[in-house]
């Protein structure tokens, strides 16, 4: 055995080592942070200090200019999975007192035979978005429209809230024994459908999809077509005009009556 | 003993000889194997590099729709001043919009997407673009297609139960059938 410290510049070996150690790293860190990204001229890189940056991989917002606005109005609410999904007795109230001027096509326990919508047992998230949708309107109804016109931003809300507390009537059409089509099930993968129920309640949820179950076969069958033909355009980024669009009439006859006959 | 301590006789010494002789074959063969395999991953990642992404650019996904270079009417593709061509994209559940990208063939591209919920991918058949879009990332990518034709766009991340329905298209055309296109239009698909 030497006697020679084994960690010391003296040792030959030792610094020969540690010496191509650092080289190789500061090879690889001048490579890679400085010399490649500066031969990449999609970067656009303005110098040494940003390849070094980009390379490294800070975070920057993206900031492409001149994007083209929207020729008509698209929804603004900002949805996401926890929205409202938190009980509030006082503002559960207050939707109580606002909500008796929806009774008269939503009935007064958010259920009707109007071919309007039931609102009973509705997400939150979901009367909420379609109220503030009408108020800026990025969805227009010659009915809606005026009534969600004068409404605040928290009338909204505890109407929602409300609406969400009711208990889900069964309506008087319901048939728990019919066969769900294929379309809910599993959809159409060949054509960019997939299955309903993955978004709209009985296998997973999506934020911002409304439970259909017992809904008017009239009211599902018009929206579907509404969506299809661009009518109705207020789903966030096309969400729903990319399924409705690829759905044949037959489809969506099928889609309407299950889901009219569902609790 | 002797006969135990000598290599060059005896049983023991041959076999050893032999031994040696044959692990220096082999190591030689693994040396060449190694050697071969770095040199394919440094041809194909070469000749057929997909590059890391260059920069780190960030874009939130709750608000995508309200500003910015993902709101509806800006996505789909841009024909830009030095003649390439910009697409833009998002990926959420469970489709890709626009549906159907539509490019020219044989020019610059840059396909600009992200997604509004969960992790998606983005793979173009027939291309070697396949990367993630991560809810908060943009992901950029060059690309340039050799022809006309179709391809399809599947999402090749599970993204939940609705994942097997998630497909798009991308359709080639040549560059001036996508010029005159571009003539009426500053944002062009082809969802029909």
């Amino acid at each position: 055995m030497s006697e020679e410290k084994l960690y010391s510049l003296r040792n030959p070996w030792f610094s020969i080592s540690v010496g191509i150690t650092v080289a190789i790293a500061v090879l690889s860190a001048v490579a890679g942070l400085i010399w490649f990204p500066l031969l990449q001229p999609n970067l656009k890189l303005s110098g040494i200090w940003d390849a070094i940056c980009s390379a490294a991989g800070v975070p920057g917002l993206s900031t492409q200019a001149g994007a083209v606005p929207p020729a008509f109005k698209t929804s603004n609410v900002v949805m996401t999975p926890e929205m409202l999904t938190r009980q509030d007795q006082v503002s559960i109230g207050r939707g109580a007192t606002l909500a008796q001027r929806c009774a008269i096509c939503h009935g007064p326990q958010g259920v009707s035979d109007a071919n309007s919508p039931n609102l009973a047992g509705q997400y939150a998230a979901v009367t909420y978005k379609e109220l503030n949708d009408f108020k800026t309107g990025a969805r227009v109804n010659v009915v809606m429209t005026p009534f969600a016109a004068n409404m605040t931003d928290q009338e909204m809300r505890d109407v929602a809230l409300y609406y969400a507390y009711l208990p889900r009537v069964p309506s008087s059409l319901v048939n728990p024994n019919l066969t769900p089509p294929a379309i809910v099930v599993t959809g159409a993968p060949m054509r960019n459908i997939p299955p309903c129920g993955s978004c709209h309640g009985e296998i997973d949820v999506k934020a911002g999809s409304p439970w259909l179950g017992g809904q008017s076969a009239v009211y599902i069958k018009a929206q579907l077509q509404a969506f299809a033909s661009g009518a109705r355009r207020n789903d966030i980024s096309e969400q729903m005009r990319n399924v409705a669009r690829q759905m044949t009439a037959e489809e969506i006859d099928q889609v309407a009556r299950y889901y009219e006959a569902q609790p | 003993m002797t006969s135990e301590t000598d290599h060059s006789h005896g049983p023991h010494g041959l076999g050893e000889a032999v031994a040696a002789r044959i692990e220096r074959r082999w190591a030689a063969l693994s040396i060449v194997i190694v050697g071969v395999l770095v040199c394919m991953a440094a041809f194909i990642g070469i000749h057929q590099a997909t590059m890391p992404q260059g920069r780190v650019e960030t874009a939130d996904p709750t608000t995508l729709h309200l500003s910015g270079e993902f709101v509806e009417s800006n996505l789909g593709s841009a024909l830009e001043a030095d003649g390439s061509v910009t697409v833009r994209a998002i990926g959420q559940q469970y489709s890709f919009t626009p549906q159907c990208l539509v490019v020219p063939a044989d020019t610059p591209i840059t396909i600009r997407a992200t997604s509004a919920d969960v992790v998606h991918g983005l793979l173009i058949e027939g291309t070697n673009i396949n990367t993630m879009l991560v809810p908060g990332y943009v992901s950029d990518l060059p690309i340039r297609f050799k022809s006309p034709g179709e391809h399809v766009m599947p999402c090749q991340e599970f993204c939940g139960i609705g994942h097997q329905g998630m497909w798009g298209k991308v359709q080639v055309v040549d560059q001036t059938a996508f010029r005159n296109m571009a003539a009426s239009k500053r944002r062009l698909t082809c969802v029909d």
